[in-house]
């Protein structure tokens, strides 16, 4: 699997051992996450530092921008496509 | 019991009878050892587990330091979203009563942050950044109203469990026991505002609210409990502390058998006020 793939997985995975509300194969790459009430926005704590688990980087909290959260492919886009460009 | 207005006469007298300067108050040391209590043991996020057991008592004073500087970091976060919404609120059709007391709650709050504020940036050079991000959504009819002063409520009973132990805890290091005392001396008045403030919020809410809206509040109020109750796990801390795979560590002592148990202790004396309201149970916070 790629890189980008692996990142894509464990986000996916993440969400949804965190939700009660959808399954790995429920969770698609443009799935809203919010939205549909898959996640909560008390949990973006939790996802933020999971992030920077993932990404041995410190998230700026105040150089984030609404829709970021939105979907998988927002997540990945913002905080992790620029390592494999 | 007082209603509102009488309430927010007698706390608006007591502010000015004990009006606390900060800046003149404490005694600022130019730099302290480390190598001593910070936090209580007992409080500090890793008691009781074997990542605590693994460490001797000079890297727990040390980790206690860091500890004591993510607490005072969450202060300074929860503060500042406090005084912006409750500045928001002043002078409004429905906060005509509680205005004058919004007023002190304002100043007491900055001043709060300032002795949190200097704390941390004069020991430790910084303050833990802030890792929550709210989503926007819509809200029903006097549902934002409830749930900002429902957090709040929250937020400060947490920390004022922490203050109260810490104020009386001879082994800390003067500055953080004086700090804790001041900050539970005017969040005591703050708490008893807030609390009647929830109960009125939802005595004129909660009838006109649909079953789906309230377990949306009860729910969003549960999980803003669990996150406020892990913003005292903060991997930082582990890392300035010297502890390897930080974020691991985290993850497995949210889980343990004594860390469940202290936060059931916390979370259910924060949360007795939306328990008597009948809005959480013990166990849609445990």
């Amino acid at each position: 699997m790629s890189k980008e793939g692996h990142f894509r997985d464990a986000l996916r995975k993440w969400i949804a051992d965190t939700s009660s509300k959808a399954s790995f194969e429920q969770v698609r790459d443009d799935t809203p996450l919010f939205r549909t009430g898959i996640l909560k926005s008390v949990q973006v704590t939790d996802l933020i530092l999971y992030i920077e688990e993932l990404t041995e980087r410190s998230v700026n909290v105040e150089q984030i921008k609404p829709g970021v959260f939105r979907d998988i492919d927002s997540i990945y886009q913002h905080f992790f496509a620029q390592d494999h460009a | 019991m007082a209603t509102l207005a009488e309430l927010t006469t007698r706390l608006c007298r007591i502010s000015q009878e004990h009006f606390i300067d900060p800046f003149s108050r404490l005694d600022w040391p130019a730099s302290i050892e480390r190598n001593q209590w910070f936090m209580s043991p007992d409080l500090v996020s890793l008691h009781g587990t074997r990542h605590w057991n693994a460490l001797d008592e000079q890297q727990r004073q040390l980790l206690s330091f860091f500890e004591l500087i993510n607490f005072f970091s969450i202060n300074i976060h929860g503060e500042r979203m406090l005084i912006e919404g409750l500045a928001k609120r002043l002078y409004r059709e429905h906060t005509e009563t509680v205005s004058p007391y919004l007023h002190h709650f304002l100043d007491e709050e900055n001043k709060h942050m300032f002795y949190f504020g200097r704390f941390c940036n004069q020991y430790a050079g910084k303050v833990y950044p802030e890792k929550r991000f709210s989503i926007v959504r819509e809200y029903a009819d006097g549902e934002e109203e409830f749930l900002f002063f429902a957090r709040v409520m929250l937020f400060e009973e947490m920390v004022d469990i922490f203050n109260r132990r810490m104020a009386k805890d001879q082994q800390l290091v003067p500055l953080s026991r004086e700090i804790n005392w001041l900050h539970h001396f005017e969040e005591a008045r703050h708490l008893a505002f807030g609390r009647r403030l929830v109960e009125e919020l939802f005595e004129n809410h909660a009838d006109h609210w649909q079953q789906e809206v309230r377990q949306r509040i009860a729910d969003e109020l549960a999980q803003f409990l669990d996150a406020t109750w892990k913003d005292y796990f903060n991997p930082e801390v582990y890392k300035d502390a010297g502890l390897d795979d930080a974020y691991a560590v985290r993850r497995e002592v949210l889980g343990d058998p004594a860390v469940r148990l202290r936060r059931k202790k916390l979370c259910d004396r924060s949360a007795r006020t939306l328990v008597k309201l009948g809005l959480l149970t013990e166990e849609s916070i445990s």
